[in-house]
């Protein structure tokens, strides 16, 4: 386990290296004067001008530049914006917490409803059931993200005037930032209005969360689906069966573990769709993460915003597709049977 | 009265070419305390039947029975949930794929002790340390030295007869009556195989479970079971005695099993033909009508497109039109 | 005259005979098929068949609704925008935009993919693990990321879409290439194969890749979708097609400023972009269903 522990770390470190010459490749073709596309700075002053240039070594040869082009962004100096003439990393810690608060709403969404249904769908004898839910699937497979948003909007948002459709909270709400996602800010709040403030972001994460789980619902059922119909014909099951077990039992504690676990390896796969429609999703609902933030970046030409955004979308998507793989050896021990024998 | 009391099951599976019947009016008796063998070639049903018997059964099965009797009750009038309380407690299966038929997620002490029935049900703190106190004695019986140690290891660390032992100890575990043996020793070496058929024996002697063993093999069914059924692309062709069943078999393809089996004292010819059937087991796409052996069989004549029925001649049953008799029936003639 | 089989002997079809005959036995796998070719067609000759230019500005028909609407006209099919163009038109002139550059790109991807994934499968050890974590590095990178990536080197339009789509592709293909490649490699036949003498050529050619179509396959009708809601999304970001074009995500975006009372503008190209990737599913799920039997 402990040689296994040290593969993945070096593979996320080798994925982070390549990452890291993708984006300053990348930097060095911006049509813009290089000290700017690195430092965001758009009229330096002499000093400051010296002062990029010995940062970045952009006098010696491309391999120390890469270096100091590394060594730079792992210190957390990733310039700052043109826009906002802001530290781009304080941006970057800003916009952080609310991207990750919906992607993991959305998640637990698309997991609480996905694998019931995927459950259901094997199950059920009924042909009735099982074709609805492959065509919901397929179909919500189908959907453009940003279409099914505006649609969202305009039914629950502007007809029904059910659910705010921009933001994160009403600007009403003067919530102090603490941990940066406002399902916890309102909690640890002690105001007169914190429930009030509570129901509203609950509100309002409403609809970009269930805009953004179709995709992974979709995904999960049909991967828990075809799990399922898979584990239910092996023999064990039919064992289990022989042995008298009750047929809850056998399909909770001996089917659905067994099914779970290609779900969790499909997961890993799932991050960078997810992480594409999170960024659609979020510039569809104003949602101040850093999808939004990108998409701003860019038609703004802030290369450095655009660098660091991506850099640290990427690096989290390398880390839980890592970590997820990590997960699926330790809760599996099939994975184990692969070891065992051979050390 | 015979423990399991089956006629004319016939189960018919759906298949993408229309449905088929896998087993056409079979019929089989099990008396209790017997070791009863079930012969046939792969294909010819046989796990159809044991899973029949025991009701596990798919949604492209149509069972239709005139009778099938467990111990006096009806079994076709049970419920889903009665059938259910039926298996492992009264009959229990073990199955050819010993390691498959383990959860490969969970240790084998977690699935061996959710099979043990629980002795005094108020103290539940004592639940766990009497289930397992209960598995090691079990696992001990069955033949497996260190019971502890298997106890907490996963289904793949275990060898495939350690695997079928523990099987057949968990089938054991709530004492049922019948216990069906579903080509246990596939892929297993001869000495294993000999373990687990020993074990099999003994089980039948000392604790009076029925056992309806399952397998291909003549030659073992012959060593170990009293009685024999002889089943043929799912029709039953004889059943009787072991000892008279091989002594003068009453049906022309018993016969034929018979003569398969290689005799080594007597000296063969060299390049002599192997006595065999001609032709090969009919694909369940195209069974043929009436008696299915009939288009190999040496004896066939016209009636042979007619099933015969299961005719019963003293202990032994036979569905032939022609069968080889021993005795001449009119004994006036050879005065 | 009928001809009377006198033995039941059954046929061995071919593989993609049998392929074929389980993807055509679901009706819905065929329905999607159809959807496919139309596209295909539309993307072809799409323009000649549009009753207007895409450019054309109707001025008496500003933001007409579509045809079964009580203000509606059948001139206008599918409604007009708040330019008077007719929907319907953009959309024939679109499909080429959306469906059709999302076909090149799978393409080109593919072709890309399957000859980088077949040389770092066929490889072993060292050389083949760097090219396949390096690649690993370019997937961890999402679409839309590297889209935008590429659009802030190259500047918006849909040339540079096909570059960005067509690059957040690639790894996808390189990847389910090498992995099927490698498992094949590990089998019996392919020894059996070397130890015939054949060189790794011949094992690539003729053993290997005849097992490798059906992922490809597979991989391809997956990427397509994915291509096609992409391009869509980069067209409604204002990062993709540029603003008269027609494409469909674009159209989408065009739309947006009479959503509240014109939502056949955001409607319709939607519907549009749905029904085609739809389509696109339908396929690839009937060719997985059908070919899953035999890869198991």
């Amino acid at each position: 386990m402990g040689r296994y522990l040290i593969r993945r770390l070096n593979l996320f470190l080798a994925t982070t290296l390549a990452l890291f010459i993708i984006l300053f490749v990348a930097t060095r073709w911006f049509p813009a004067d290089l000290s700017y596309a690195l430092s965001g700075v758009a009229l330096p002053t002499t000093q400051q001008q010296l002062q990029i240039e010995q940062d970045y070594a952009l006098h010696s040869n491309v391999i120390s530049q890469f270096l100091a082009y590394v060594t730079e962004r792992l210190s957390g100096n990733f310039g700052i914006s043109v826009t906002s003439r802001q530290s781009v990393l304080n941006e970057l810690a800003g916009v952080l917490p609310p991207s990750f608060e919906l992607a993991f709403v959305a998640g637990i969404i698309a997991l609480l409803c996905g694998i019931p249904l995927g459950m259901l769908s094997a199950l059920s004898r009924s042909k009735m059931v099982q074709k609805t839910i492959m065509a919901a699937t397929l179909t919500g497979y189908s959907i453009p993200v940003f279409w099914l948003g505006l649609l969202l909007s305009l039914w629950f948002g502007i007809e029904l005037g059910l659910l705010p459709i921009s933001g994160q909270i009403n600007l009403l709400y003067q919530i102090p930032k603490v941990t940066g996602f406002m399902l916890f800010d309102t909690l640890l709040y002690n105001g007169d209005y914190k429930w009030n403030a509570f129901a509203d972001v609950l509100a309002h994460i409403i609809l970009p969360a269930c805009t953004l789980a179709v995709l992974p619902f979709t995904v999960v059922v049909r991967i828990t689906r075809a799990a399922m119909l898979n584990v239910m014909n092996q023999t064990y099951i039919r064992a289990a069966e022989a042995r008298g077990l009750p047929y809850h039992t056998i399909v909770l504690k001996h089917a659905l573990p067994n099914a779970l676990i290609p779900l969790l390896k499909h997961l890993g796969l799932m991050l960078g769709p997810f992480a594409s429609y999170a960024i659609v999703v979020e510039v569809i609902f104003s949602w101040p993460g850093v999808g939004a933030w990108l998409v701003s970046g860019i038609y703004q030409r802030d290369y450095t915003v655009i660098q660091a955004g991506i850099f640290a979308v990427a690096l989290v998507i390398i880390f839980f597709s890592i970590l997820i793989e990590v997960l699926y050896t330790a809760a599996n021990p099939m994975s184990r049977k692969e070891m065992y024998g051979t050390n | 009265m015979p423990l399991l009391d089956i006629r004319n099951l016939t189960i018919e599976l759906d298949t993408p070419q229309g449905p088929a019947k896998a087993l056409e009016k079979v019929s089989l008796t099990i008396n209790a305390g017997e070791m009863h063998g079930l012969i046939g070639e792969s294909g010819s049903g046989r796990s159809l039947l044991a899973r029949a018997i025991l009701g596990i059964q798919d949604p492209s099965w149509h069972i239709t029975a005139d009778r099938m009797m467990w111990d006096g009750k009806n079994l076709m009038e049970m419920t889903r949930l009665q059938r259910r309380s039926l298996m492992g407690d009264e009959i229990s299966m073990i199955f050819q794929d010993p390691s498959g038929s383990f959860n490969p997620t969970y240790t084998i002490g977690k699935q061996l002790l959710e099979a043990i029935p629980v002795a005094n049900k108020w103290a539940f703190w004592r639940h766990t340390r009497d289930k397992r106190l209960t598995a090691q004695k079990w696992l001990h019986k069955v033949g497996i030295k260190n019971p502890r140690k298997v106890l907490n290891s996963y289904p793949w660390e275990l060898s495939e007869g350690e695997c079928q032992k523990v099987m057949i100890a968990m089938a054991l575990a709530k004492q049922p009556r019948l216990l069906i043996a579903d080509e246990p020793t596939a892929s297993m070496e001869p000495a294993t195989q000999a373990q687990i058929y020993r074990l099999l024996m003994q089980l039948n002697q000392l604790q009076n479970v029925t056992v309806l063993l399952i397998s291909h093999e003549l030659d073992t069914l012959a060593n170990w079971c009293n009685r024999m059924t002889v089943l043929y692309s799912g029709q039953v062709m004889e059943s009787g005695p072991t000892s008279e069943l091989l002594a003068q078999p009453n049906h022309p393809y018993t016969k034929a099993l018979l003569d398969n089996m290689p005799d080594y004292d007597l000296a063969a010819l060299h390049k002599k033909l192997m006595p065999t059937l001609p032709g090969s087991v009919p694909a369940l796409r195209h069974l043929p009508i009436g008696c299915r052996l009939g288009p190999r069989c040496p004896e066939a004549r016209r009636q042979c497109v007619n099933q015969p029925v299961l005719s019963h001649y003293k202990d032994r049953y036979y569905a032939c039109h022609f069968p080889y008799h021993t005795e001449v029936p009119d004994d006036d003639l050879l005065a | 005259m009928g001809r009377t089989k006198l033995y039941l002997d059954d046929d061995i079809p071919s593989h993609s005979k049998r392929v074929w005959r389980l993807f055509a036995a679901k009706p819905q796998a065929l329905i999607g098929l159809w959807g496919v070719v139309i596209l295909l067609l539309l993307s072809c000759f799409g323009p000649y068949i549009a009753p207007y230019a895409a450019e054309y500005q109707d001025q008496s028909a500003l933001l007409m609704p579509p045809s079964w609407s009580n203000q509606g006209a059948v001139s206008h099919f599918l409604g007009t925008d708040d330019l008077g163009r007719d929907i319907f038109s953009r959309l024939l002139h679109g499909a080429q935009y959306t469906f059709g550059v999302a076909l090149l790109v799978v393409i080109s991807a593919l072709f890309a993919g399957v000859i980088i994934g077949s040389i770092s499968g066929m490889m072993r050890g060292l050389k083949s693990s760097i090219l396949g974590h390096l690649l690993d590095a370019l997937l961890s990178i999402p679409s839309l990321l590297m889209a935008i990536l590429v659009v802030a080197v190259t500047g918006p339009g849909l040339s540079n879409v096909f570059w960005a789509v067509g690059i957040s592709l690639t790894p996808q293909f390189v990847r389910s290439i090498h992995q099927t490649v490698h498992d094949e490699l590990q089998k019996e036949y392919v020894t059996a194969a070397t130890l015939d003498g054949a060189n790794p050529l011949q094992i690539f050619w003729y053993v290997i890749m005849p097992n490798v179509w059906d992922t490809v396959i597979i991989q391809t009708t997956l990427a397509m979708s994915a291509a096609i809601l992409d391009i869509a999304a980069l067209g409604f970001l204002n990062l993709g097609a540029q603003a008269p074009m027609p494409e469909w995500g674009s159209m989408i975006m065009q739309g947006l400023d009479n959503f509240l009372f014109a939502p056949w503008t955001v409607t319709i190209p939607g519907i549009s972009i749905l029904l085609s990737v739809l389509a696109v599913n339908l396929v690839g799920d009937g060719l997985r269903s059908a070919l899953a039997p035999m890869r198991n």
